[in-house]
C-alpha cells in the first residue's frame, strides 16, 4: 500500500543503486512529500551534492520519475536548439532502486540551495514578490510549454535562493495537460474556491499561484475567505482580497488570474513582466506618522513656547 | 471499474453482518472502502474493528477521520483503489508476459513503461462509485460535511478522462421494509449534488449490512440497462486482455 513511513536515514547512510551501483553518500534530511522523503547526499568519491528523493511507494514515484524524464527531453530539444545546456539544469539525474532493505525505489535530482517562497519572503522583504514571481511564472511557462501541469503549486514548492533565483521542487503533483490533477492543496486549488474543474490546465497553475501571492500578501484575510461554508466559498471573496492590495497593479492582474482571464502562462508571465516587475516604487517609502507621535511634537512645541515665554519674561 | 464507499459513525446493529455483505460484493468484483467519521469522542473499539473488516472483506481500504479531513480521504481512497485494481491487473499480466515478479522486481526502464499504462488506465478506465451514507441520529451534525465531500469528489471525477459517475444512497430508509434509499441515480454531473439530506428523517437503527446488499441489487439490476452493457463491455475488455493493446 506505501502509506506507511518509515523513520526517515540516519546521517552517512551510504545508499547504493541495484541497477547501476552509484553510491550516495546521506548528508541530512531535506524534507517529506507526499510521494517520499528527500535527502541532501553526496555522491560517493565526487564534491558535488545532490537531492535524492526515496519513495514509499514504486508506482507514485515511477509516475513521478516519468513526468520528470519527460520534461528533461522536451528540455533538451529546445535548449540544443539555444545550444546552452548547462548540467544544472536538468531535473533528473538517474533513478535506481536502493540495494539494501527492501528495495526501496529512489532518484537523484539536482539540489537547490535555498529557503521556501514564504521564508524568503519573510526575512528578505515583500518588495521581492515582483522579481520572484516573474521567475516562478517563467518555470510554469517552460513547464506548459512540455505539455504539463505543476498541480501543486505553493509556497512550500517554491524553492528561493538568496539571490532570488526560484527552482519549483516536488513535481509529485505534475500531470499531462488535459488530465487530472493529481495532488492539490485545498487554499490554492481551484475547485475548493468553487471557482473551475480539477482539469489540469495553465489556468490551474495560474490560480494556484493568484492564490499563492494572496497568502504571502495577506494571509489572515486568505484563511477567513478560506473558512466560510462550502456553499458560500467564492472566487469573488479572494478577488475583493486582491483589490484591497495597495499595489494596483498586481491587484488586477491577480483577478485575471483568478478569474481564468489569461489565455496562457506566457501572456499572463508577460503581462507581470511588464507591469509588476517593471515597476520600480520610490526609494523613500511614506510612513503614516502615528498619532502619538503627532501628540508628542504639538506637546514638545507647547513645551518650547512655554520655555521661551518664561526665559523672556523673567 | 465498481466501488462501493460506505460512510458511517459507528456499529451495525441490525440484519446480516456487513463484513459478510462486504464481501460478497468482492466477489461480484465491486471494492468497499470505509470511511468512519468521528468528530467528537472516538468511535470505539467495536466500531473500529468493524470499519477494518468491513473494508478488508470487500478488498478496500479504512480510515478514520473528522469531518475536515474527510473530503482529502474519499478522494485519497478512490484514487488509491482506482489505481490498486489497476495495478493488480497489470501486475498479473506482466508475469504473464515477462515471466517476472511485480513492478518492483522490475528494471527501471521497463518499470517505466508498465507505469504510464497503469497512469493511462487510471484516468480513462470508466469508473462507478455508489456512495452509502449512516444516515443514524448520531450521524446528523456530519451530514453537512459529509455532502460537501461528495460534491468534491464529483468535481474530482468529473475532472477525469474516463467516464466517471456516483450514486448516493443513505440507510436506514424510509420505511422499515427499505434498508436504504436511492437519493441520486448514477451521474456524472456534480450540479446535481445539492441538497441531498435535506428532507432527511434521521431513524435509530444502523442496518448496515442490509444497507450493502441493497447496493449490490442496484449495481445488479442497472445491468439490464443498454448504456450500461456498453460500459461493463468496455470493462470487460479491459479486465480480459488489459494491457495487450496498450503495451504490445
Amino acid at each position: 500500500m506505501g502509506m506507511s513511513s518509515n523513520p526517515p536515514y540516519p546521517v552517512g547512510t551510504v545508499i547504493t543503486g541495484k541497477w547501476r551501483g552509484n553510491r550516495y553518500v546521506v548528508e541530512r534530511m531535506l524534507g517529506k512529500g507526499a510521494n517520499g522523503t528527500v535527502y541532501l547526499v553526496q555522491r560517493e568519491g565526487r564534491r558535488e551534492r545532490y537531492a535524492l528523493k526515496v519513495g514509499n511507494d514504486t508506482l507514485e514515484l515511477q509516475s513521478e520519475i516519468n513526468v520528470l524524464t519527460s520534461l528533461q527531453s522536451c528540455r533538451k530539444r529546445s535548449e540544443y536548439r539555444a545550444r546552452r545546456e548547462s548540467p544544472l539544469s536538468s531535473y533528473l539525474l538517474e533513478s535506481d532502486d536502493f540495494k539494501d532493505g527492501i528495495n526501496e525505489p529512489f532518484y537523484v535530482m539536482r539540489y537547490v540551495e535555498g529557503r521556501p517562497l514564504h521564508h524568503f519572503l519573510a526575512r528578505h522583504g515583500a518588495t521581492w514578490l515582483g522579481l520572484v514571481g516573474l521567475r516562478v511564472l517563467e518555470k510554469l511557462q517552460k513547464l506548459h510549454e512540455c505539455g504539463f501541469v505543476f498541480g501543486d503549486l505553493k509556497p512550500e514548492n517554491v524553492m528561493v535562493s538568496d539571490y532570488g533565483e526560484a527552482e519549483l521542487i516536488d513535481y509529485g503533483g505534475a500531470s499531462p495537460m488535459g488530465r487530472s490533477v493529481k495532488q492539490f492543496t485545498e487554499w490554492h486549488d481551484r475547485g475548493f474556491w468553487n471557482a473551475g474543474s480539477r482539469t489540469g490546465d495553465e489556468s490551474y497553475d495560474l490560480f494556484s499561484f493568484a492564490v499563492l501571492c494572496l497568502r504571502l500578501l495577506n494571509e489572515e484575510g486568505l484563511k477567513a475567505c478560506a473558512q466560510q461554508l462550502p456553499q458560500t466559498r467564492n472566487v469573488d471573496d479572494l478577488m475583493r482580497l486582491a483589490r484591497n492590495l495597495p499595489d494596483k497593479k498586481l491587484s488586477s492582474w491577480l483577478c485575471l488570474a483568478l478569474k481564468g482571464g489569461f489565455p496562457g502562462s506566457a501572456q499572463a508571465a508577460a503581462v507581470w513582466k511588464q507591469h509588476i516587475y517593471g515597476q520600480r516604487k520610490p526609494a523613500k517609502e511614506t510612513v503614516d506618522t502615528p498619532r502619538w507621535l503627532k501628540n508628542a511634537f504639538m506637546l514638545s512645541l507647547f513645551v518650547l513656547a512655554f520655555t521661551i515665554y518664561w526665559v523672556i519674561r523673567f | 471499474m465498481r466501488q462501493i464507499l460506505l460512510i458511517t459513525d459507528g456499529c451495525s446493529n441490525v440484519g446480516e453482518s456487513p463484513v459478510m455483505a462486504a464481501a460478497h460484493a468482492r466477489q461480484e468484483g465491486i471494492t468497499v472502502n470505509v470511511v468512519g467519521v468521528v468528530d467528537y469522542g472516538t468511535i470505539g473499539e467495536l466500531g473500529s474493528r468493524e470499519i477494518a473488516d468491513i473494508a478488508k472483506a470487500g478488498g478496500g481500504l479504512s480510515r478514520i477521520v473528522g469531518t475536515p479531513q474527510l473530503a482529502q480521504t474519499m478522494q485519497m481512497m478512490t484514487r488509491k483503489t482506482v489505481v490498486q485494481t489497476i495495478q493488480q491487473a497489470v501486475n498479473k499480466e506482466v508475469k504473464k508476459i515477462l515471466g517476472e515478479g511485480s513492478l518492483e522486481d522490475l528494471p527501471p526502464a521497463k518499470r517505466s513503461q508498465v507505469v504510464t499504462v497503469v497512469d493511462e488506465l487510471t484516468e480513462t478506465t470508466p469508473l462507478r462509485i455508489a456512495l452509502l451514507i449512516d444516515a443514524s441520529a448520531s450521524m446528523k451534525p456530519k451530514l453537512a460535511a459529509v455532502e460537501e465531500a461528495i460534491r468534491d469528489l464529483a468535481l474530482s471525477l468529473e475532472a477525469r478522462e474516463g467516464r466517471s459517475e456516483i450514486a448516493v444512497f443513505h440507510f436506514p430508509g424510509r420505511s422499515s421494509s427499505e434498508e436504504a434509499t436511492l437519493d441520486m441515480d448514477w451521474s456524472s454531473n456534480v450540479s446535481e449534488v445539492r441538497s441531498l439530506f435535506s428532507r432527511l428523517k434521521m431513524r435509530g437503527a444502523t442496518p448496515t449490512g442490509p444497507a450493502i446488499f441493497r447496493v449490490l441489487e442496484h449495481y445488479r439490476y442497472d445491468k439490464l440497462d443498454e448504456h450500461r452493457e456498453r460500459v461493463d463491455r468496455a470493462e470487460h475488455d479491459e479486465r480480459e486482455g488489459m494491457i495487450g493493446g496498450y503495451v504490445v
